[in-house]
């Protein structure tokens, strides 16, 4: 008694075969097994796992459950970095090297963290990679890639991150005025490495546009009165030299489209770069003692009077500076007096016309 | 028909008109650096080229400014000591007492007016101005051209003075040729639209008689100083 079938269902019976067949091919691509962080960690929760690298070194294979645990990315499965493992056991990787690893998982990252990674494209480390600079750091050398944590808690882990590959300068660092308050004090106003030189798109500091915008990074700070008031420095310090011939010339330069063929003197060149010295005490004659040394840079033959030209970042004043005050002053009424005296003899002088006719 | 007498030779015209380009280009160039934090003086230094391109063309226009009026000065010197022309820049007892006559004409205390010889306190007053203006700005300008020779002799305090000064009395001299120069030579009712006669070097005998009686008279009592009939290219009609 064969009940006939409507055409319609039968079309969709056969379309829903075609369906659940697909999902059942898919299905068998998936990798059978359990691939959760427990049965990796059954091997890699182990401390003695490891593997031997093309060059000879061992590189542990250990994975401590409670760093990852305590990790920003606690809530993630293993397989979301490393999705290449599809089966448990997965096939031995080798690598020639310890560089070769981080460099392995460096483009994971993106997946998630996607602006950061645009930014690379301004990096300095990034084109070191991109040259194959085996020194080049990827993601993992600065942030670590199982015990990973916010990067500025506490601040001074940014700086200590980028001492393991530029001890020297952060050997200066920790003496300069800025480095001791971070060290000693816990002080967290002061500018860590990242402050200056950003973290992802980290520039050249060697280059023409980075000399040129000195001057506006000191003053991200220097020149914000609310965190100047607490450790009484002056904000004058970027006006006075915006208003010296270094400091207009600096700004101009900035302006131009074309990189100037010599540079003019901007903070750096007097106050230092990460050696920079409490300007009190021992440290302002420390920068006296060095400042016709720095002048000679671009004035050579200058003599022991020449640093005197530049009167410090003050304000001109009967105790600062008497001389520039007082031609200031002098002109403040010469001009006005001279000028005022002209202009009313003009205006006599047209009343009378007036008066006249 | 108005007739002319030649004023100034074709040295002083010459001096005039180069004073005065150089002046133009001297306080374009210069304003704009002094008032650089503002948007349109930024905008200009960049639309010539650059603060590099700025000061130099400021420099050489300074030296050429400082080689037309030192050489002005030497030459006018040397002439005065030689009897070759009379000191008539020189102020005398006449232009204070001038000064007197003037103003008390224009508060209407008289109806008396001075009468002028060579030169009129005014262009006294804006000649000296010049001479010690330009002084001041070529030493100070020499300062901050040349801060370490400068300081070989001096102390390093003078150079930030120098810098303050040349800006000041940059400005001054610039706010004196747009009031007085411009009211004097192009504005008042005498002189509109322009005074041409350091141009042309020829001055109407009506001008010459009523701004410079004096040397009116000693030019006709000893026949010096040559009439003329309208010159080419002169624009102005009778004064």
């Amino acid at each position: 008694m064969g009940q006939r079938l409507p055409a319609w269902l039968g079309f969709f019976l056969v379309a829903a075969c075609v369906v659940v067949g697909r999902t059942i091919t898919l299905g068998a691509a998936l990798p059978a097994g359990d691939l959760s962080n427990d049965v990796c960690l059954a091997c890699h929760g182990d401390a003695s796992a490891s593997t031997r690298l093309g060059n000879g070194r061992t590189l542990s294979l250990y994975v401590d459950h409670k760093a990852l645990a305590g990790s920003v990315h606690a809530g993630l499965a293993c397989t979301d970095c490393h999705s290449d493992i599809t089966t448990v056991p997965h096939p031995a990787k080798t690598f020639p090297d310890e560089h070769s690893v981080s460099l392995a998982y460096h483009q994971v990252c993106k997946q998630c963290h996607f602006d950061e990674y645009s930014r690379l494209l301004d990096d300095v480390h990034h084109a070191a990679l991109a040259k194959a600079n085996r020194h080049a750091p990827t993601c993992i050398d600065c942030h670590g890639s199982h015990a990973i944590a916010l990067p500025a808690q506490p601040r001074s882990r940014i700086s200590e991150a980028c001492a393991r590959c530029h001890a020297a300068v952060a050997g200066e660092y920790v003496k300069s005025v800025h480095g001791k308050a971070l060290i000693e004090q816990g002080n967290n106003d002061v500018p860590v490495c990242t402050d200056c030189h950003h973290a992802h798109n980290t520039a050249n500091p060697f280059s023409a546009s980075w000399h040129l915008q000195i001057p506006q990074m000191c003053a991200g700070c220097h020149a914000n009165k609310q965190l100047m008031a607490k450790y009484a420095i002056s904000t004058a310090v970027l006006t006075t030299y915006l208003n010296d011939f270094h400091g207009m010339t600096a700004s101009l330069h900035r302006m131009e489209k074309a990189h100037p063929r010599e540079f003019t003197a901007t903070c750096t060149d007097c106050h230092g770069v990460h050696d920079i010295r409490q300007v009190e005490g021992a440290g302002l004659v420390a920068i006296k003692q060095h400042l016709l040394i720095t002048c000679r840079r671009c004035h050579t033959n200058a003599s022991p009077n020449f640093p005197s030209a530049w009167v410090g970042h003050y304000e001109p004043s009967l105790r600062h500076s008497p001389l520039v005050y007082a031609v200031k002053l002098f002109y403040d009424i010469f001009i006005p007096l001279i000028v005022g005296g002209l202009a009313l003899q003009i205006l006599l002088n047209l009343w009378r016309t007036v008066v006249n006719r | 028909m108005t007739d002319y007498i030649t004023r100034f030779s074709l040295r002083q015209r010459v001096e005039h008109a180069s004073v005065g380009l150089l002046f133009i280009v001297l306080a374009t160039t210069g304003l704009i650096q002094e008032f650089f934090p503002m948007r349109w003086a930024g905008w200009m230094i960049l639309e010539m080229g650059g603060i590099d391109r700025v000061r130099w063309i400021h420099r050489v226009a300074g030296i050429g400014l400082a080689f037309v009026v030192f050489s002005h000065v030497i030459v006018s010197v040397l002439q005065v000591v030689r009897g070759q022309s009379k000191p008539t820049m020189v102020p005398t007892r006449k232009d204070f007492d001038d000064v007197v006559i003037v103003t008390r004409y224009y508060l209407q205390l008289s109806d008396e007016q001075p009468r002028f010889d060579r030169y009129d306190f005014r262009q006294k007053l804006e000649y000296w101005g010049l001479i010690f203006g330009s002084l001041i700005m070529t030493v100070t300008g020499f300062m901050l051209y040349f801060p370490v020779l400068t300081t070989r002799f001096l102390p390093g305090e003078v150079i930030p003075a120098a810098l303050i000064a040349h800006g000041r009395e940059g400005l001054l001299a610039f706010l004196v040729i747009i009031t007085w120069h411009f009211f004097n030579s192009h504005l008042s009712p005498e002189a509109f639209p322009i005074d041409t006669s350091i141009f042309t070097g020829k001055i109407s005998r009506e001008r010459m008689e009523k701004e410079h009686p004096l040397e009116y008279e000693r030019v006709l009592a000893s026949g010096e100083g040559k009439l003329e009939g309208p010159g080419p290219g002169e624009s102005r009609g009778p004064g």
